[in-house]
């Protein structure tokens, strides 16, 4: 692995995070490893660090979780050595109540203010749902990617999904809330909301997924052993009418977009009212990735799943590198374990960044230049 | 003890903890504070009631604002809660009439239009000499949900119907600005005026 120059974690410190009372770490740039038995905390340092860029787990706990059996609260810091200046992140997570947080000493009222003090690019185990599971994982990858690349979509997506929830309200309650006489106009309002945030929302994703997706085919073709055609269709279920009845041209605009959802509103209108719930709208969305015409949610080999999965999360940290101009962290929670020889060095190859830390129980792939080690045992860290 | 501390946690913006540091503090206190306290809470309750014209909080039939005779009645400033009405009166910009809406429509708490004072609102804009409504809802969903709801019904009233620009903190910097308000900024920008 490279390691060009730019962001890393220069220092972390935990207290009463998970199972360490108080322990703290001196990060150099290049490749950490993280080594120790099972359950003895190697992921719940990389689960601070990610806090402290994504203001959540990326374990998908809730916070309350994270803090030490029989505590209130738990502390991480982040020392952040970047090119153009140094940053200080400070996190005090608690069992009830609000968080805190402190961006250079300073209270970062909001969440979203935190996102871009520090970029990471995470890899897990977990990132086979991406591919296995369901819509809602790729929807949430597609608008995960949005939000970092362009923050103005958290507020997008965050306006949408209330709207969404009190259009279900105003369904279920039969179009209108307490009242005799509203004829439609409540629901009226909330459809020009629906529209109006959902094809922002939607014209984002699309314009996306064409910038990111010859990314996505790039990266399959340099992992998989056997690369086969990777194809992707952004498909709406609802939409009424376009170019071909489900998928929507990648090419839409916004106006175009709102067009859509419109019709599609009036043309089902009756069933979301029998139904009590928004059919309409990019929350109903899936993004199908098919490899040589098969369906690999069901159809690809867990192999091919594993490798997809992989080649989204290299896409992205790729993408996330350009739209900055600097590499984010790279995160590695245990991924050797789950492949096989060809694709770890496939993807250790792959893979540059200033810095990237990793957590493994077993060796790492061959190549892999290490600049330091870290032993975890017995709630304690150490650097060796 | 422990009804003071659960009431006092009904409160807005008081947790459990502050419930029971207050409670304390209150118990430590000499039994005049306290009783001025409670006096004050149940005299307020006794002698403020909704102003009859506007909704807002007032200690009459009228509000201060609706028994100026000085203000315009031509132009009508339409808020969620009374203490809007405090935050734009600071501005000094406007001189017209107040109607609280005391609230907002939220469907996910129940809230539509006839649990507000729309109707009322309708009956002033028909009645008094109103030539402007000026909507100054939150800038959130809900905010602007009821602000294109009473545009509706406003417009055809053939009245001007206008909403507050959302945009750029005045004194502040561009570069801290958040991305939505810049966004939005970006999106009610003005031709300069030569």
């Amino acid at each position: 692995m490279e390691t060009p120059p730019g962001t890393s974690v220069a220092r972390v410190e935990l207290v009463d995070f998970r199972c360490y009372e108080s322990t703290h770490l001196d990060l150099p740039s290049g490749v950490t490893v993280i080594s120790g038995d099972n359950g003895e905390g190697k992921t719940s340092i990389l689960e601070a660090v990610v806090w402290c860029a994504l203001g959540r787990s990326f374990r998908g706990v809730p916070d309350a979780a994270l803090v030490r059996a029989g505590q209130e609260e738990a502390v991480v810091r982040t020392f952040i050595s970047a090119p153009e200046r140094s940053r200080k992140i400070e996190v005090g997570l608690r069992r009830t109540g609000r968080n805190k947080i402190l961006l250079d000493g300073k209270a970062v009222p909001r969440l979203r203010d935190l996102i871009g003090a520090l970029r990471v690019t995470v890899f897990a185990p977990d990132d086979l749902a991406l591919i296995k599971g369901g819509p809602a994982g790729r929807r949430t990858f597609i608008d995960e990617l949005l939000t970092t690349i362009n923050p103005r979509f958290s507020g997008v997506r965050a306006d949408y999904e209330k709207v969404v929830r009190h259009r279900n309200a105003l369904l279920r309650a039969g179009g209108r809330v307490n009242s005799q006489s509203d004829e439609g106009a409540t629901l009226e309002v909330f459809n020009q909301q629906l529209v109006a945030t959902g094809s922002e929302l939607l014209e984002g994703r699309l314009q996306l997924l064409n910038q990111i997706f010859p990314e996505v085919q790039l990266a399959y073709r340099e992992l998989a052993i056997e690369p086969v055609v990777l194809e992707a269709d952004y498909v709406c279920d609802w939409a009424t009418s376009g170019p071909n009845e489900t998928g929507l041209s990648q090419t839409l605009t916004r106006e175009e977009l709102a067009k859509t959802m419109r019709a599609a509103l009036s043309a089902l209108a009756g069933r979301e009212r029998e139904r009590g719930t928004t059919l309409v709208g990019p929350h109903r969305d899936e993004w199908a990735l098919t490899l040589a015409g098969l369906e690999s949610r069901s159809q690809a080999s867990q192999g091919e799943q594993r490798t997809l999965a992989l080649a989204l999360r290299l896409a992205s940290h790729r993408a996330v590198a350009a739209a900055f101009g600097q590499e984010p962290v790279l995160v590695l929670d245990d991924v050797f374990s789950e492949l096989d020889e060809y694709r770890s060095a496939a993807l250790v190859e792959r893979l540059a960044a200033p810095q990237t830390l990793i957590s493994t129980a077993g060796p790492l792939p061959f190549g892999v230049e290490v600049a330091a080690r870290v032993c975890v045992a017995n709630a304690t860290a150490r650097v060796q | 003890m422990q009804t003071l501390i659960d009431e006092l946690g009904r409160l807005p913006g008081i947790g459990p903890k502050s419930a029971q540091r207050i409670a304390y503090y209150l118990l430590k206190s000499p039994a005049e504070d306290a009783n001025r306290l409670a006096g004050s809470i149940t005299e307020a309750k006794a002698r403020v009631t909704w102003c009859q014209r506007c909704f807002s909080i007032a200690e009459g039939e009228l509000c201060a604002y609706c028994q100026d005779d000085r203000r315009d009645s031509t132009s009508l400033c339409v808020v969620e809660e009374p203490r809007d009405i405090v935050a734009i009166e600071r501005t000094h910009e406007f001189n017209g009439r107040y109607h609280v809406l005391q609230g907002a429509i939220s469907p996910i708490e129940g809230i539509g239009p006839e649990q507000l004072r729309v109707k009322e609102l309708l009956r002033r804009v028909e009645s008094e000499e109103v030539k402007e409504v000026i909507l100054a809802t939150n800038p959130n969903i809900e905010g602007e949900a009821t602000a294109m709801y009473l545009g509706r019904l406003l417009t055809p009233l053939g009245i001007k119907v206008t909403r507050l620009a959302s945009g750029l903190p005045v004194g502040g910097d561009l570069e801290y600005a958040d991305e939505v308000t810049l966004g939005r900024a970006f999106e009610g920008r003005r031709e300069v005026e030569a």
